[in-house]
């Protein structure tokens, strides 16, 4: 029941983010009452051809005006879709990638090894160890699943940071798309802003269109019509991409390993002002988007989760090796089986993680007091496979939460993508169908998607119902 | 069993709520309504079941939960979509004149109070 009314908190979630979109495009709608928008407006009263209510239109420049208006924001609203789909899907591709290199498919040139198997294996060679603390095969079998843990957890940070520097290529080839469109779409300003305003700049305008949908793609935006059919375009986060004539152009720049995305200003003195906008373009949409989260949320928190694993197991197995005796008798020079990360911290330790021992002599399966026969600190690096060393979590089940934490993540960015995909494919079948049909036609599409709206809530509402019983029944079931 | 357009002639519960998403986004009226139809009656048919069929039931509910959240976010997707194209109905049906009071009225009306388009 509860995995139902999580369900239903994800779709009212999903009601609400679409309610803000709406709201944007209601208040762009409310931009026609601003300086921009009066000549407009005082065409269409001061023709008086057209009457109200759209029943007898007996100016096609007029009509065509509310057309254009009519088509501008169920545009806009596509847009907006399709800046959520691309951001999605590119956020997807990246994180397909990341999943890959967790992927126990045997054969899977891109999984860096199972990284959970590893951990088994190496906690189960202690146990091996128990039984005879002494055999050389035992101890050679310890260091050996020790390297390959080592060398999984190691390599698969190793591929992170690959991930991370693709990621970084295409940010810099989004923006060199961005610019080029920004540059056309000024250009296309300048020349329809040009134009009387009542004049129909009809292919200028589609071209701007097909610009500003392909921008969409790439980033996301909000647009605003100024004077005489002029555009401002912003990022979400209201940095300016193009006003009217000129359009401002991103800069990217490395900070540290990271590209990061800058735009400029003029300060007080003339002098340009570059600021880094990268955070702000994680959150706005389009491919770009997509990207930037992956690279600088996804994979980050994947690294974070994994540095965890590394050093919590190399730091409790090192602290116990150097308490116990090693085959020799030594009880203080057992020394470390993985490289020590404490001075360095937790950051990093993944792909530092490595086995430092080199003789299998130096493994202290004996505690401290018990001499070279004795086993008990064997036993305790064993049961260190069941103890809650990592946040609170056996290692093994640490990182099943860190794939499984992966899998719902990935799940969730389909489940959105399928759904804003579904809404631009509505969308686009309405803009299509409604751009040159009569009042008839438009209340019969209208009707189709509000039919199939109905149809497909009353739906949901039986569905809801039928697993909300079937999961009753099958917990009545299981109780008796 | 709610549900067609699947292969198997017992199809799973996350089957039909995909093709329920599936016929959502192609705006497909007909199937919807076939399927609430069909659904409902499996919802009558649901309460005198054996254990297995019980357990049965739950499994297939259990599995079911993603393709729901996909359902209900499609739903909402087009539900916003609905209300734009509703809004803009209301424009063109009754404020061809675009009055300011007019405008500024719709831009305040948020979800849409829907009038006339029906």
């Amino acid at each position: 029941m509860g995995t139902i009314s999580s369900a239903f908190n994800i779709a009212k979630q999903a009601l609400d983010a679409d309610q803000a979109e709406l709201n944007v495009v209601s208040n762009n709608v409310a931009n026609a009452s601003t300086d921009g928008y009066t000549e407009e407006k005082a065409v269409w009263q001061q023709n008086s051809t057209v009457n109200v209510h759209g029943l007898t239109q007996g100016d096609g420049a007029s009509i065509s005006s509310v057309e254009s208006q009519r088509d501008l924001v169920l545009q806009q609203r596509a847009d907006q879709q399709q800046q959520l789909e691309a951001s999605s899907s590119a956020r997807l591709t990246a994180l397909d990638s990341v999943q890959a290199l967790f992927s126990v498919t045997s054969g899977s040139s891109t999984s860096s090894g199972d990284i959970g198997t590893d951990i088994t294996s190496f906690f189960d060679s202690f146990s091996t160890l128990e039984s005879s603390p002494s055999s050389e095969s035992d101890r050679e079998s310890v260091l050996s699943s020790a390297k390959t843990l080592a060398s999984d957890i190691s390599s698969t940070a190793e591929s992170l940071g690959s991930q991370q520097t693709a990621l970084n290529q295409n940010v810099s080839s989004v923006v060199s798309q961005v610019n080029t469109l920004t540059a056309s779409i000024a250009q296309l300003n300048t020349q329809i802003t040009a134009n009387n305003p009542t004049s129909d700049a009809g292919t200028l305008e589609d071209q701007r269109q097909e610009d500003i949908s392909d921008l969409s793609k790439l980033i996301g935006i909000s647009q605003v019509t100024t004077d005489n059919n002029g555009l401002q375009i912003t990022t979400t986060s209201g940095h300016v991409l193009v006003d009217n004539d000129s359009s401002n152009q991103l800069a990217t720049g490395y900070n540290g390993s990271s590209l990061d995305v800058y735009t400029s200003s003029k300060d007080s003195t003339g002098a340009t002002v570059l600021t880094d906008i990268t955070s702000d373009l994680s959150d706005g949409g389009g491919s770009l988007g997509g990207y930037l989260t992956a690279r600088d949320s996804d994979i980050p928190s994947v690294l974070t989760s994994l540095d965890n694993l590394a050093y919590s197991i190399s730091t409790n197995v090192n602290t116990l090796n150097n308490a116990g005796t090693d085959l020799s008798g030594d009880t203080v020079n057992a020394g470390n089986i993985f490289y020590d990360p404490t001075s360095s911290g937790i950051s990093g330790s993944a792909l530092t993680m490595s086995v430092v021992m080199t003789d299998t002599d130096k493994i202290a399966a004996a505690s401290s007091t018990g001499g070279t026969g004795d086993n008990s600190n064997a036993v305790k690096m064993a049961d260190l496979a069941s103890s809650t060393i990592v946040s609170g979590q056996t290692p093994s089940d640490y990182y099943s939460s860190l794939v499984s934490t992966l899998g719902t993540t990935i799940s969730g960015v389909e489940t959105e993508y399928t759904a804003q995909s579904t809404s631009v494919t509505q969308l686009n079948s309405q803009i299509s169908s409604l751009s040159s049909v009569n009042l008839n036609d438009e209340a019969s599409s209208l009707a189709t998607v509000e039919r199939s709206y109905e149809a497909a809530s009353k739906l949901f509402s039986i569905l809801n119902t039928v697993m909300a019983s079937a999961l009753n029944i099958g917990e009545e079931t299981t109780v008796s | 069993m709610c549900g067609y357009g699947v292969q198997s002639m017992h199809p799973e519960l996350k089957e039909v709520v995909s093709e329920a998403s599936r016929a959502l986004a192609l705006l497909d009226a007909d199937r919807l309504e076939e399927l609430a139809l069909s659904c409902q009656a499996l919802n009558r048919d649901l309460v005198p079941l054996s254990a297995e069929e019980r357990r049965e039931w739950a499994r297939q509910s259990r599995e079911a939960v993603l393709p729901m959240v996909t359902f209900a976010k499609v739903l909402d997707a087009t539900g916003a979509n609905l209300r734009v194209i509703k809004q803009l109905r209301d424009i063109r049906m009754g404020n061809l004149g675009y009055g300011d009071s007019q405008i500024l009225g719709w831009a305040e009306t948020g979800t849409g109070s829907v009038h006339g388009d029906h």
